[in-house]
């Protein structure tokens, strides 16, 4: 499991023992360089039969069906589906606001738990998987490959990110969108702290390049139930300014704010179709893997 | 407004309390570092408007809520016109209290009279601003008389009903020797009164005099005005303005004359009963009044031939004002008019004599005599009217007999000596004689009042048709009644508590002036003289209530019915009383009919410089002058409390959904 016997603190083996039943489907047509699990855009060997199609010259003659010529005295050629394997983009946040947690861990703990399992099991059905990392824009950034190296690779870049620096998200999604060639699996782990709009085209331009796109939205409990005491200064973790409140006072007028942005996000998600899962940090991390493999799985067959 | 534990008041800075704690609460923050920031921005953004006035509004309920609580604990009195006088509690609390006839009018509608009112309201409000000590000062009796409680005033006959006028100066002079003789502390002085401009003579000079006398005063003194200055337009009153005995061959008669004054006058034609009552027999006469004054002239009423003295009671149906609508009066067979001339020259003493023994009536008798001033010490003065002095003014014993006859009553003509000396009496010195062989007139002369006033039929006297050849100067305090072109005084008379002293500066000798010859003006000057010095020989005596000059008091018997107050207060009622063998008519006085109010700006006046503070109430009036409203500031607190919840109250939260999927 660990080339190198090293131990990550955001994996556990128990963890990743019990989820490596669950496989991780595309809910979309992978376009991969090997025979996967996945399913591909174009005919394959597979024992799953696709369709008949009319015998042109050139094709190969083995294919034809010889029953069907029987009965119609027409010549068709069987064709099967196509399995494949699918590249698994992993897109970390790594700007400032990951850093926040208000109780046993960080946001970006987290993120590490889900990326790192989701990679493992990718690995292990032989999915490439690459991880980029993003703040003021892609930080760092791992092509998907499929050896177990690579895996070790992206497990060191999870150990090292760090949160900092403001958030670039939707700049780096447009980047990634463009610059992976053939069709993947993005899934971003992100607290997502900027405008739905803005992540709709993100989410947009993902779709259109035909790429299968879920998100893990991280927030903080203390993020949403917004409760405290005494007056607070609230430091910005991305650098900008501060803000003085009596929480009291605000408090509901922030989570006015916060409601109307989730409700957007929740809009924004539904027209893009993208696999969204908002995930509240102090939940168990194998049940939200469960939950998304799982939901997955059900989707799988779209081709 | 004011409060009664104003001390309380000092908690009033915790008023701030709110802001205080606010503003600890602030720096006591915490630092976090966030990373949702853009909804705190979008929050910071939405708190304009509303939610920030909500946290203004919240400070302010808050503020408003502990504001109530010291104000409430402060007592507050909600009668503005005190001012902050009822701050702290008073050392001495000194009330004036007008117990006038003009103080017995009802308001309308109630049975209240401004008296009873101002009393009750008066016990009200001491008893709810307190004092050291309750001094109360009458306008009858003017004595100071320390009170155990406020609620004395109810129940103190001295503080009830009296017939005699009030004198405001006097009552104020009295409340000043009082302060200073007793080294009080801080002090109020409260005046109930009506403000009748006769009560108050607030031309008077004296008041100027106390005015200063009070500001000098270090410890302060504090003027509370109740007044009363309502009139009643429909009141009616009643006087008699003049009784005589009259006997003829065959019947006694009591000649009465009247004045029924109408407040407000009005030409329209209103009837009037009036009732007649002597020795229990009562008779009824009805009349028309008409204008401000009816006056009507020697009604006659039939007595018993034998009775030759007794008294009676004139009254009127009751109206706004009880007490001015009865008068009592006493008759008697009129006294002989004993007139005395001291002349040092027969061509004066011949008119003299001629003007002082014509009786104006047949009934009357008559009795000039002629004394030589050394002669004077054999004189029994008891039954003398009127002394006509012509000659050096009198020094010694002379002189005093004359002050005691003055001090019973008595009235004294003086008429300059030929040959003027350095004497002097009653303030007053002859100088020397002027004018020549051009006679001279009389430029000015007082036709309203006094021996110089128009007759009955409103007629002047012929004073200007006087020519005076020779006067004679006088130096002195004195009032002129008629003053010679040129300035020099013809008549003058000199104040004096009873009686009257007049200096007549010249004589009726033919040299001197045309008194004699035109001698219309001297027989009304002398027998006006004669008049007013034998009404207080007589064996009945009409008296102005309060004034009893000649009389002892102590010695009285109440005769007439419905007696008030006690034997003490006997010169204060109207009434008819016993002295001896003489009848004493005790009535209100003539100026109680005068229903002037002084001027709101004039009462100012009087009281500028001093801390005063004036309140208009009516008679019957139920509203107290002063009420707490610690209840409503109770209640304001409440509500400024409640309406601090209510904004205080979180919003109902929605059910939120985390963790979702889409």
């Amino acid at each position: 499991m660990f080339p190198d016997r090293q131990t990550r603190s955001f994996l556990d083996a128990t963890v990743l023992s019990r989820l490596a039943g669950v496989p991780l489907f595309a809910r979309r047509p992978m376009q991969g360089n090997v025979s996967g699990r996945h399913a591909s855009p174009h005919r394959g060997a597979s024992v799953e039969f696709a369709e008949y199609r009319k015998y042109v010259p050139g094709d190969d003659l083995r294919r034809l069906d010889w029953r069907a010529f029987g009965r119609s005295d027409r010549f068709y050629v069987k064709e099967f589906e196509a399995d494949t394997n699918l590249r698994c983009c992993l897109v970390l946040d790594t700007s400032g606001s990951m850093g926040f947690g208000s109780k046993d861990h960080t946001k970006i703990e987290y993120a590490r738990k889900l990326a790192g399992t989701i990679s493992y099991l990718a690995s292990q059905q032989g999915d490439a998987v690459g991880l980029g990392c993003v703040a003021n824009g892609l930080v760092q950034n791992l092509p998907p490959r499929r050896n177990a190296a690579h895996l070790r690779l992206i497990f060191d870049m999870l150990e090292q990110a760090q949160p900092k620096g403001e958030t670039q998200l939707a700049t780096v999604l447009h980047e990634i969108a463009e610059t992976i060639r053939q069709r993947a699996l993005v899934i971003i782990l992100s607290d997502l702290f900027i405008e739905p709009d803005l992540l709709a085209s993100c989410f947009q331009h993902l779709r259109f390049r035909h790429h299968d796109v879920a998100v893990f939205h991280l927030l903080d409990p203390l993020e949403l139930d917004f409760q405290f005491r005494r007056p607070m200064r609230f430091v910005d973790m991305e650098g900008g300014p501060s803000i003085f409140a009596e929480p009291n006072d605000i408090a509901d007028r922030y989570t006015k704010a916060l409601n109307l942005y989730l409700d957007q996000m929740k809009k924004v998600v539904l027209e893009s179709a993208v696999d969204y899962h908002r995930v509240t940090i102090d939940e168990n991390y194998e049940q939200v893997l469960v939950r998304f493999l799982v939901g997955r799985a059900q989707g799988k067959g779209l081709r | 407004m004011s409060f009664l534990q104003q001390w309380m008041l000092a908690g009033l800075p915790l008023v701030a309390l709110p802001l205080i704690i606010h503003l600890i609460n602030q720096r006591r923050f915490q630092t976090i570092q966030w990373g949702a920031m853009m909804f705190l921005l979008a929050a910071h953004r939405m708190s304009r408007g509303y939610s920030r006035i909500r946290q203004w509004l919240i400070m302010l309920f808050r503020m408003l809520a502990i504001a109530g609580l010291v104000i409430a604990a402060s007592r507050p009195l909600a009668s503005g016109w005190l001012g902050l006088a009822a701050g702290s509690r008073a050392d001495t609390t000194i009330i004036l209290l007008d117990r006038s006839p003009s103080m017995q009018q009802r308001g309308a509608g109630t049975g209240d009279s401004k008296l009873e009112t101002g009393r009750k309201q008066l016990v009200s409000t001491f008893q709810t601003l307190g004092s050291g000590h309750w001094v109360l000062i009458d306008s009858a009796n003017h004595t100071p008389q320390e009170l155990e409680s406020p609620a004395a005033l109810q129940t103190l006959p001295t503080a009830g009903p009296a017939s005699s006028s009030a004198d405001l100066p006097v009552m104020l002079q009295a409340a000043y020797d009082y302060i200073r003789n007793n080294n009080v502390g801080r002090t109020e002085i409260w005046i109930c009164s009506d403000l009748r401009e006769s009560d108050w003579t607030a031309e008077s000079g004296r008041w100027a005099t106390l005015r200063d006398a009070f500001l000098e005063f270090p410890q302060g003194v504090r003027f509370h005005l109740l007044a009363y200055p309502q009139t009643a337009p429909a009141n009616v009153s009643i006087r008699v303005t003049d009784v005589r005995r009259v006997q003829s061959d065959e019947a006694a008669e009591v000649l009465i004359s009247l004045r029924i004054t109408r407040d407000g006058g009005g030409d329209e034609k209103v009837p009037m009963q009036v009732q007649f009552e002597i020795d229990g027999a009562r008779s009824v006469m009805n009349v028309e009044l008409t204008g401000l004054h009816t006056d009507f002239k020697d009604h006659r009423l039939p007595i018993e031939k034998s009775t030759k003295r007794g008294w009676g009671r004139v009254s009127i149906p009751a109206d706004a004002n009880p007490d001015d609508d009865d008068f009592y009066f006493a008759f008697d067979v009129p006294p002989s008019r004993r007139t005395i001339i001291v002349t040092e020259e027969p061509q004066s003493e011949r008119p003299l004599k001629l003007v002082s023994g014509i009786a104006p009536d047949p009934a009357l008798t008559m009795k000039p005599e002629v004394f030589a001033a050394d002669q004077l010490s054999t004189l029994e003065w008891d039954d003398v009217s009127l002394i006509l002095w012509q000659g050096a003014l009198p020094t010694g014993a002379i002189a005093d007999q004359l002050r005691k006859f003055v001090d019973r009553g008595g009235e004294v003509v003086f008429m300059p000596p030929r040959q003027p000396g350095s004497e002097e009496l009653f303030g007053i010195r002859w100088t020397d004689w002027a004018g020549g062989d051009d006679p001279t007139v009389v430029e000015t002369w007082r036709g309203d009042e006094d021996l110089l006033g128009r007759t009955l039929s409103g007629a002047a006297l012929p004073v200007g048709q006087l020519e005076i050849r020779k006067y004679c100067g006088l130096t002195g305090e004195h009032t002129p009644l008629a003053t010679l072109r040129g300035g020099a005084p013809l008549v003058a008379r000199v104040p004096t508590k009873q009686g009257g002293v007049y200096f007549l500066a010249t004589t009726p000798a033919i040299q001197d002036s045309s008194l004699a010859t035109n001698g219309v003006v001297l027989y009304a000057f002398v027998q006006r003289a004669l008049e007013a010095g034998v009404a207080v020989l007589g064996k009945a005596r009409q008296l102005n209530a309060g004034i009893t000059a000649g009389e002892v008091p102590a010695e009285w018997t109440r005769i007439s019915d419905g007696g008030q107050g006690l034997s003490t207060e006997y010169p204060y009622h109207r009434g008819v009383y016993s002295s001896a063998d003489r009848l004493l008519a005790v009535n209100r006085p003539a100026a109680e009919d005068e229903t002037r109010i002084l001027a709101d700006a004039r009462v100012t006046e009087l009281f500028r410089g001093l801390d005063f503070v004036r309140v208009n109430d009516q008679a019957g009036s139920l509203s107290s002058l002063i009420q707490e409203i610690w209840r409503a500031f109770m209640t304001l607190m409440l509500i400024a409390l409640i309406l601090e919840a209510a904004l205080c109250l979180p919003k109902l939260a929605r059910p939120n959904s985390t963790g979702g999927t889409a």
